[in-house]
């Protein structure tokens, strides 16, 4: 791996913001190709996920790298799309009606977009219908849904329901603070993540 | 024992005549205005429409003749401003979007936009950009976070973070000197949150009660100084603890040794399973102010300090206890690493569990009366013996919860008691 890629890596894991944007234009500018560029992000995103689930780094760590990550895709993504080159996978992700809370799907969002996913955020207190909509239009292989409140689990059991009986090829995982495996299971979704390193790791098993 | 002698021993890990218990003393022991009417009706109390005392989570008042019939130890001195901003006065009617009638402030202003999503505004000024938002489906207001169009993250400015810390002002001067007049000679413990000690409470820094806030307003980039601007939060939180203590001293001088508890700090520094920031960050920028708050307190009053931290804080409790910390809330038994016992067991003798009775997250909500009985009872005999102890759920009760299991969650404790 090249000075500058390396450097790349390194500002991603410790969340430098500056170093990034600077080490991924440097990369650029000498002519390496924007997918050495998008592997070595995502090697720096992916040790983050691994530290995050060990206990070793912490939300606030997660999201200065995540924030590295975005000023390095600003000046990465343009030219990613001018290359054909395109995430594999598409995930849809809300926080279900009647909550607001995003900590925790941005956090995952976040980790996901490292993990080259595509992604596409509805937002908060997203009600069903427009989870079908966005199917339709995005065709996501995965749907990810939020819930925060004990209040929102039965919103979040309407829209697996519904989007299950919709015949929709997709597979929908959940998470949340209040959320578990046995609801998951329950609710006939396909997977259930503790937190947003695991989350990369269950959408990668669910596209396998 | 009286109530307030049951609460004092129980913080001071003496065995008190009975568990004491507490529901509705403070924004994090208490239950959703819903579950409030339920119980009213339940205890066959007067036919009244339930006071919204805490409009952010529609926290219901559990006034004198609940805490009565639930046979409940603690009375609560609220704040004189509510997390919106304004005072809690001149009570009117409003009706909920679960169609509840319920008693607001009349500076709780709310307006509704085409999809029935209920918005509120900061101190009452509709002129104001809301500071709040309910949803159409929901039984509580989220914090809208108004960021600064002229923010700049390399350019942080003290100043702008420090807008809502300042002397406590003649109005609430004459709020206390009311309020502890009224509480005077009552056989409750008496309960109230302090002002500008939470040192970063995430509820908080968005700042829902200031028509315009400044600075660092978004819930991530406020996470994101303890990873790379460790130095501005500890200069902001010397700045916040000066101001604290100088209205300490106030409210003391008025209050004097009536207040048994204080709500120092609702800053939740757990996840369901893990940490907001590493032990050591903790160590470096909380501890010395926290610890400069608690000491005050310890060493000019009375009072017994309260600090909230949901979620996995067990590698943090040695820590809470050096920062000076009498009492740990909501103990998230459900989060990892809270085992009830091992927490008994190796901090039971040097902080007060007040908390810890029952989960809300699934057995009060989701289980069945028998299910909350027992894990009621398995809390009580791991929690009680030697004091250390105060029954409360694991944070609010909240909106939906069944009112047989609030019953059985009561209930229980006063079986525990040998008073059922």
């Amino acid at each position: 791996m090249t000075d500058s890629l390396e450097r790349l890596t390194t500002a991603i894991k410790t969340g430098k913001r500056k170093d990034a944007k600077a080490a991924t234009a440097e990369s650029l500018d000498a002519g390496l190709s924007p997918q050495s560029v998008l592997d070595a992000l995502t090697a720096g995103m992916n040790d983050v996920g691994k530290r995050f689930k060990a206990n070793e780094i912490f939300v606030p760590e997660v999201l200065v790298a995540a924030r590295a990550m975005q000023k390095s895709m600003d000046l990465l993504e343009p030219i990613l799309v001018a290359s054909g080159i395109q995430p594999k996978h598409t995930i849809l992700i809300g926080t279900v009606e009647g909550d607001l809370h995003d900590i925790g799907k941005n956090l995952v969002m976040m980790m996901l977009k490292g993990a080259n996913f595509k992604v596409i955020d509805l937002g908060v207190n997203v009600a069903a219908e427009t989870f079908s909509q966005a199917i339709t239009e995005h065709k996501p292989n995965i749907v990810a849904l939020s819930a925060l409140l004990t209040t929102t689990m039965p919103a979040m059991e309407n829209i697996v329901q519904h989007l299950n009986q919709s015949g929709a090829d997709i597979k929908i995982m959940v998470g949340g603070a209040p959320i578990t495996q046995d609801f998951a299971e329950r609710i006939g979704a396909d997977g259930f993540s503790p937190d947003a390193a695991s989350a990369v790791e269950l959408a990668q098993q669910l596209c396998a | 024992m009286t109530p307030k002698q049951r609460i004092r021993a129980a913080i001071d890990h003496q065995q008190p005549d009975k568990l004491p218990i507490d529901f509705g003393s403070s924004f994090i022991t208490g239950i959703h205005c819903s579950v409030v009417e339920q119980l009213r009706d339940h205890y066959k109390l007067e036919k009244r429409p339930v006071k919204v005392c805490e409009p952010y989570q529609m926290l219901g008042e559990v006034e004198a003749d609940l805490l009565d019939a639930m046979r409940l130890d603690v009375q609560p001195i609220f704040p004189q401003r509510t997390i919106f901003g304004f005072p809690n006065e001149n009570w009117k009617p409003w009706t909920t979007p679960w169609g509840q009638e319920v008693l607001v402030s009349e500076h709780f202003k709310t307006t509704e936009d085409n999809k029935g999503n209920t918005y509120i505004y900061p101190q009452g000024d509709t002129s104001a950009p809301a500071s709040g938002h309910m949803p159409k489906t929901s039984f509580f207001f989220d914090t809208i976070e108004r960021i600064d169009p002229d923010f700049d993250e390399d350019e942080l400015d003290l100043e702008d973070n420090l807008e809502e810390f300042g002397p406590m002002s003649k109005e609430e001067e004459a709020y206390w000197v009311e309020q502890t007049a009224l509480w005077r000679g009552s056989d409750r413990a008496i309960s109230v949150h302090l002002n500008g000690t939470g040192l970063g409470d995430i509820a908080l820094v968005p700042a829902p009660f200031l028509t315009n806030p400044k600075g660092v307003r978004g819930v991530s980039d406020w996470y994101m100084l303890s990873a790379d601007e460790p130095d501005f939060l500890k200069k902001l939180f010397d700045r916040q603890a000066e101001i604290a203590l100088q209205n300490m001293a106030k409210l003391h001088a008025i209050a004097g040794d009536l207040i048994d508890v204080v709500v120092v700090c609702g800053t939740d520094f757990g996840t369901q399973n893990s940490l907001f920031c590493s032990v050591p960050s903790m160590r470096d920028i909380w501890l010395p102010r926290y610890k400069r708050i608690n000491d005050w307190i310890h060493n000019n009053t009375n009072w017994r300090t309260f600090k909230h931290s949901c979620g996995a804080v067990e590698p943090l409790v040695d820590t809470f206890i050096d920062c000076g910390f009498d009492i740990l809330n909501p103990v998230q038994c459900s989060a990892d690493g809270m085992d009830p016992q091992g927490l008994k067991d190796n901090y039971g003798d040097r902080i007060t569990f007040w908390g810890g009775g029952v989960n809300t997250q699934q057995t009060l909500p989701f289980g069945t009366p028998e299910q909350v009985r027992q894990e009621v009872l398995s809390r009580c005999e791991v929690f009680a013996p030697g004091g250390g102890f105060v029954f409360n759920a694991i944070h609010n009760v909240q909106a939906q919860t069944p009112i047989e299991n609030v019953i059985a969650m009561i209930d229980t404790v006063h079986e525990f008691n040998g008073d059922k």
